[in-house]
């Protein structure tokens, strides 16, 4: 009897195999079929609405805000937006909503187009900026600036850059990062090496890293290390002054390849794959993190980083005991041309399907977190680079600077880069993607692949993705 | 014995199934059609369908060297798991069955990591696993080995990853096996003593034939669940490195959402292949394991 209640449990759960499939569809089902409808654009979203449109609203009107800050940014972020609603109080109220990371807040957005529920203004990382343009729902930022006919020139020309095509601003930057060098000038002294005088470049590097490193009888573990991170290879390729993509990095006209495969870019790699092969540079994975700690606890002597680290980088620093020093992003070989592109993320205001009082109040608030007071307050509450000049000149930011002298390095950078293409960074419909091959690139060659193969077999893959993405916009 | 069911009958039936079928439906069934229609479909940059494609999407699934790769990487994952789960649990179960003090506390104790989420557990674990600060690395820096770098070599973060699954599994997999034990009848047991039979041998002659039931469930429902592992990879290696850790349901989340991505077109054509894996699987299982199944 006990036979046929045991046996008939076993078919009843055969029913049940049906459900993991089933489930993995049923996510891409809920994602893929929000709206369903046509996601297009109609005309007339693309422009500036009539300045005056806020003074003939009655009520308040209220802009909602998607952002993708977490931790103390997201502290700084709610103080300014909550200053902006006190100075605006009875007209307009911004919600702030946190859409999660970058990746989360721009697959949400793209499930808000479909069912056209889109925010006022939402906070798009930097390598979204092509994917933004060719959605086609939202108001360039320079329709505002002309029509307010704004003066601009307090905005650091080396950020804005990156968001302007033919010297038109699409967005307005907002957390703006940079990546430096970091190294620990303890290190450099027990290693015999002039703290005040710190490599410049890829060559620098190794002969550093062969007086710091345990193998060569050094006192760090290793005397480089840093995470396999896409964006890093991008700066590399930057500070050379070559292009990342073609068409121009992407600004003549759309990009059809990517071109890190192009000699310089291998270089690096190669440089890279021998370091770790010689034992003179650790390789922590892709994980940011695991580079990060590894260089706070002094395992490792020289990393790269975002200026964002600084702060973290200053605390481990101090409460380790030891000298953090900072300098320019290296170049490939010193001398050349060139420099870093600026990272971060900015602001976009939705114009498809909003009534214009939210437009303009949207481009109101936009308009207070750039201005000098807010970057400053944004800047020494966060770590991120302002993006106002004049927010340097501000009392606070004077304070926070002369607290953290290693901030001047990053700005100094900033403001001796020359903005070409190659600084201003190649726009690309599929940069996510972009970044995450050049990354299996670079892994496969510190594994030991060839670093030319790989790096070449890492482009290829993406050819066909770039040419899918540009055949579905046009 | 029963009379031809009436018309009304058939009615009643169907009732009670509605609710059943109203679920399946909503969440199973459809989901499925609409998965093999996206399947056929290209997508735009927002998501959206853009058309019938035919088997493009699948035409490039199977002409993309990656994929083998991710179909070894899940079919290697699945093999990884699933197999040690439940030898680790079954040796614990027999172990637990000793009447030795303190047992009820190893039981719990063992049972303990069912208790996690696949989250928490994978945080630890990337914590253990760090190999700068590891607990894993401080150990072996005892005996004088260097630090290994468990998520990061890609011969060694698949291992990594699978024992981490392995220990998340193990508590669920004891739970059932000890149940199985205790449920034993003791009569067979006993006539077996009395034949003279004890230790190794009664343990394989006689035990192991009457746990074969809770043993295919494990086999089955770990399979399964193996299948579709996702979390603990997410928070570990995020599919690397070079892909040597990307599962199927893994590469059908990073076609769909990661990095930008909205394929769900590619992407359905992928969670159509883990369906005919699934099932393909599952009726082997019930066509091979379960003969050798001994049901009382």
């Amino acid at each position: 009897m006990t036979t046929t209640t045991t046996n008939r449990g076993g078919r009843s759960r055969r029913f049940r195999y049906a459900v993991p499939a089933g489930l993995a569809s049923l996510s891409l089902v809920l994602a893929a079929c929000g709206g369903g409808g046509d996601g297009g654009g109609e005309g007339g979203s693309s422009g500036a609405p009539a300045a005056d449109v806020l003074d003939k609203a009655s009520g308040v009107t209220t802009v909602s805000f998607w952002h993708a800050m977490d931790g103390t940014n997201a502290e700084a972020l709610t103080k300014l937006v909550n200053d902006f609603n006190t100075a605006n109080k009875g007209k307009i109220e911004v919600k702030a909503t946190y859409a999660g990371k970058y990746d989360d807040a721009i697959t949400k957005y793209k499930a808000a187009i479909q069912s056209k529920s889109t925010p006022d203004v939402i906070q798009i990382y930097d390598i979204g900026t092509r994917f933004m343009i060719d959605a086609k729902q939202t108001i360039p930022m320079q329709a505002f600036i002309d029509r307010d006919k704004l003066d601009v020139s307090d905005l650091q020309p080396n950020i804005t850059g990156y968001y302007s095509i033919d010297d038109k601003l699409n967005s307005m930057p907002f957390n703006t990062s940079m990546p430096v060098l970091y190294y620990n000038k303890t290190l450099f002294k027990e290693a015999g090496l002039d703290p005040e005088n710190p490599p410049q470049d890829l060559a620098g590097i190794r002969e550093a890293a062969q007086k710091l490193s345990k193998k060569s009888g050094g006192p760090a573990d290793y005397g480089f290390g840093a995470a396999i991170y896409g964006w890093l290879l991008e700066q590399f390729i930057a500070t050379d002054g070559k292009e990342y993509c073609d068409q121009g990095n992407g600004r003549d006209g759309k990009a059809t390849k990517v071109l890190f495969d192009q000699p310089e870019a291998v270089e690096v790699v190669k440089w890279w794959q021998q370091m770790v092969k010689d034992g003179l540079a650790a390789n922590t994975g892709r994980d940011t993190k695991a580079a990060q700690a590894a260089f706070k606890s002094g395992q490792l002597a020289i990393t790269l980083e975002s200026t964002g680290q600084l702060g973290g980088f200053s605390k481990a620093a101090k409460e380790g005991g030891w000298e953090l020093g900072a300098a320019n992003y290296p170049k490939i070989t010193a001398g050349t041309e060139g420099g870093p592109i600026i990272g971060g993320a900015s602001l976009w205001i939705n114009g498809e399907g909003k009534e214009d009082a939210n437009k303009e109040a949207a481009w109101r608030f936009v308009k207070f977190l750039a201005d000098p007071k807010s970057q400053a307050q944004w800047h020494t509450g966060t770590g991120y680079f302002p993006i106002s000049k004049g927010a340097l000149d501000e009392p606070i930011d004077v304070e926070y600077r002369k607290a953290n002298p290693l901030f001047d390095v990053a700005v100094k950078q900033l403001e001796s880069t020359k903005l070409t293409k190659a600084t201003q960074g190649c726009l690309l419909g599929v940069m996510p993607q972009a970044r995450k091959a050049s990354e299996d690139g670079i892994e496969a060659a510190l594994n030991g692949t060839d670093a030319q193969q790989a790096m070449t077999k890492a482009a290829q893959s993406l050819t066909s993705q770039i040419e899918q993405y540009n055949n579905s916009v046009n | 014995m029963n009379a031809k069911p009436t018309l009304r009958d058939r009615w009643v039936a169907l009732a009670y199934l509605v609710p059943a079928l109203v679920v399946f439906g909503v969440f199973i069934f459809w989901p499925l059609v609409k998965s093999i229609q996206l399947s056929v479909q290209g997508t735009d940059i927002l998501g959206n369908p853009s058309g019938f494609v035919g088997f493009v999407n699948y035409s490039r699934l199977f002409s993309d060297p990656d994929f083998l790769q991710v179909l070894w990487v899940t079919f290697a994952f699945t093999v990884l798991t699933v197999i040690p789960s439940i030898a680790i649990a079954l040796l614990i179960a027999l172990l637990l069955q000793s009447r030795i003090r303190g047992v009820r506390f190893f039981r719990t104790a063992f049972a303990l990591p069912f208790a996690f989420s696949v989250a928490t557990a994978s945080v630890i674990f990337g914590v253990l696993f760090n190999p700068a600060s590891g607990v894993l690395n401080g150990l072996l820096s005892y005996i004088g080995v260097d630090k290994v770098q468990w998520l990061t070599n890609p011969d060694l973060a698949l291992w990594s990853v699978s024992g981490a699954t392995v220990w998340m599994q193990i508590g669920y997999n004891l739970l059932v096996l000890s149940a199985g034990l205790g449920a034993l009848p003791d009569d067979i047991l006993e006539a077996a003593r009395l034949d003279g039979a004890s230790g190794l041998r009664l343990q394989r002659s006689i035990v192991m034939p009457l746990l074969t039931p809770q043993l295919f469930f494990l086999v089955v429902v770990g399979t399964i669940h193996a299948l579709q592992s996702f979390g603990q990879i997410k928070i570990l290696t995020v599919g690397g490195p070079e892909g040597r850790t990307t599962t199927l349901v893994y590469s059908i989340y990073e076609q769909a959402f990661a990095n930008n991505n909205s394929n769900y077109g590619y992407a359905s054509a992928q969670a159509m292949v883990l369906l005919v894996v699934v099932l393909i699987i599952t009726a082997l299982q019930f066509g091979v394991l379960e003969r050798k199944v001994f049901y009382r």
